[in-house]
């Protein structure tokens, strides 16, 4: 492990203040001692960076999936007090509630083995990709209903059913959410955009379920062993892109205004209750609702599809649960014993509350939220459970997918797109993607390894496993 | 100092080290790794836009440079392949030649979500200037 660096527990490493100047609190990061071979310096600096920003609470933390990234690292949590804290973009990122979420099917395994002509009709249907446009027409109303309800919009529009907003973070959308913080330029990215997934690590998986570790939780998820699910991965596309980049440089100004040191100009941040918080947070909650509406309206299409092709209906594929890896929320934890509002922002980190907390759905209530960690390409994806141990250690957080150790100039140097999608064939995975790059920028030797990733979370007990899922066909950009 | 840029490792987005004599040049190169990055190296010109930016200093009159040019990119779907830059104290004025975004010529490259102020630095050597920017993919 990295020198100033102190082992405090199996898994759990402590960054004393210090490390870097202006710390207020230590930093806590949760790894194997395997996994902690591929950490990176910068990361661990970014971590500590974090631990320098006003009204910070308890650690700043992170998950098993750290890696570095700019402003916070990736799998960086942090919550910060709603009365002397500040809000960061650079703790959410550019791609604001870049999520993931999970459909069942009453398919078998069977049913979808070897079957090119799904994965051709999905990666038909669902644009993908650099430059990919919706067939679907977004009017300014469209997009005000994206914006503000979210996913509950589209279900209005006819996307989907009541019952997906139920196993939505936040019921598919933030109520926070201020159209008129965000520009016109965000606007004009967002229209053109609703119901793509996007590129880069963003994919639309057809899954199967292998393992199940807790029947009695996964029954409840509905999930059983060699059923069919498809996983959707993406977020909000330009238009969170162009909120993120608008509120940066307003937050800029802000910090110089409010007098606030930052050891890096990606965490530009003003107090949470000042306007230019405040615009950023009503700009960011507009963002994220528009990524779940997004996801809503993709699942609408995926829905369609296996509907069509494999005769069953609409309501036979409903939503195991729809969470947020980038975001920031207010959220009520308890400190010292005490219950406080906080807001606590996640970077590439899931929310794993635990049972009894409020926001999961009544049936779920006894048991903690649904966790959703995708695997890279070609690797198991997994389904845990929030505990009472993340609500206690880590503000109800847990990890958000595997975590990359490679770069992507070292990724294309190792194997070709073609050589990846070969032996993935071999394994039985389809892939359809629009470049060969894609599929070199994404292969599963860049990741850490999923199973160990998700093996620290639950020995940890910040999230508990629940099933294990593997692909058979993946769609990307 | 002839120009150049190349794509350098990191774990999890795109950081581009660009050296170039002058300033204009300099931004000039890293607007190309922006495009390169996003659309691959088959690039033409033909359609022209303009960019006009004042910022507070250099690494943000950079950052809303090439912001401004993945809003312009995306809302336009044009594709870059040149451009002219001229710098007047911290006002950039950019003159950029491109083509439509044609889904077969420019499909290699990875989506741009934003220009990262992390690990931004421009700096002026004896022959030269040099930067490294991260480009969030």
């Amino acid at each position: 492990m990295l020198e100033g660096v102190n082992r405090i527990g199996m898994h759990e490493w402590e960054v004393p203040v210090g490390y870097v100047k202006g710390m207020r609190v230590p930093g806590r990061f949760f790894l194997s001692e395997s996994l902690g071979k591929t950490l990176e310096p910068g990361a661990v600096q970014q971590l500590a960076n974090v631990a320098t920003l006003p009204g910070i609470l308890k650690n700043s933390l992170a998950m098993p999936d750290i890696h570095w990234g700019y402003g916070f690292p990736i799998g960086g949590v942090a919550a910060f007090s709603v009365d002397e804290g500040i809000i960061s973009p650079g703790g959410v990122g550019f791609d604001i509630n870049c999520g993931v979420r999970l459909l069942a099917t009453p398919l078998l395994h069977k049913d979808v083995s070897g079957r090119r002509d799904l994965i051709d009709e999905l990666f038909r249907t669902v644009p993908t990709g650099v430059g990919a446009k919706s067939s679907l027409k977004v009017s300014s109303q469209v997009l005000e209903g994206m914006m503000v309800q979210g996913a509950q919009w589209a279900v209005k529009a006819g996307y989907g059913v009541e019952h997906d907003l139920v196993r939505c973070e936040e019921g598919g959308f933030m109520k926070t959410a201020d159209k008129h913080a965000v520009s016109a330029k965000a606007k004009q990215r967002g229209i053109p955009q609703g119901g793509t997934l996007g590129s880069g690590n963003h994919f639309l998986e057809i899954q199967v379920v292998r393992e199940i570790f807790n029947p009695v939780v996964a029954k409840a998820f509905g999930l059983s062993l060699g059923q069919v699910c498809c996983m959707i991965h993406c977020g909000s596309r330009g238009l969170g892109h162009q909120v993120c980049t608008d509120h940066l440089k307003i937050l800029e100004g802000a910090t110089r205004k409010y007098h606030i040191t930052i050891p890096d100009r990606q965490l530009a941040c003003a107090p949470i209750t000042s306007p230019e918080g405040l615009a950023y947070f009503g700009a960011m909650a507009s963002a994220a609702n528009y990524a779940w509406a997004n996801r809503q309206m993709i699942t609408h299409a995926t829905r369609q599809v296996l509907s069509k092709m494999f005769r069953i209906e609409y309501d036979q594929m409903p939503l195991i649960y729809d969470v947020a890896h980038n975001v920031a929320k207010m959220e009520e934890h308890v400190l010292d014993g005490k219950r406080m509002n906080v807001c606590v922002h996640r970077k590439g980190a899931t929310r794993a509350f635990g049972p009894g907390s409020r926001d999961l759905p009544p049936d779920l209530a006894s048991l903690g939220q649904p966790v959703i960690i995708p695997g890279s390409m070609g690797t198991s994806s997994f389904v845990l459970h929030g505990t009472q141990i993340a609500m206690d250690r880590t503000f109800g957080s847990t990890c958000h997918g595997a975590g990359r150790i490679m770069s992507r100039t070292q990724a294309k140097k190792h194997l070709s797109g073609r050589e990846i999608t070969a032996n993935l064939l071999k394994e039985g995975i389809i892939v359809r993607a629009h470049s060969e790059n894609a599929i070199a920028d994404e292969a599963p030797g860049v990741y850490k390894p999923s199973d160990e990733v998700v093996n620290v979370v639950h020995e940890m007990g910040i999230s508990r496993l629940v099933a294990r899922l593997s692909p058979l066909g993946v769609i990307k950009g | 100092m002839r120009m150049s840029f190349e794509e350098i490792a990191h774990t999890a987005d795109v950081k581009i080290r660009a050296r170039a004599p002058t300033l204009e040049a300099l931004f000039s190169e890293t607007f190309k790794a922006l495009m390169q990055v996003m659309y691959g190296t088959h690039r033409a010109g033909g359609i022209q836009r303009e960019i006009r930016i004042e910022s507070s200093d250099n690494e943000s009159l950079l950052a809303d440079f090439l912001s401004e040019v993945l809003f312009l990119s995306e809302v336009e779907r044009l594709v870059f392949s040149d451009a002219r830059v001229t710098i007047d104290g911290l006002c950039l004025t950019a003159e950029l030649t491109g083509e439509p975004f044609d889904p077969v010529r420019h499909s290699e490259g990875s989506e741009v979500k934003g220009i990262s102020y992390s690990e931004l630095a421009i700096t002026h050597e004896a022959n030269g200037y040099m930067l490294e920017i991260i480009f969030d993919v």
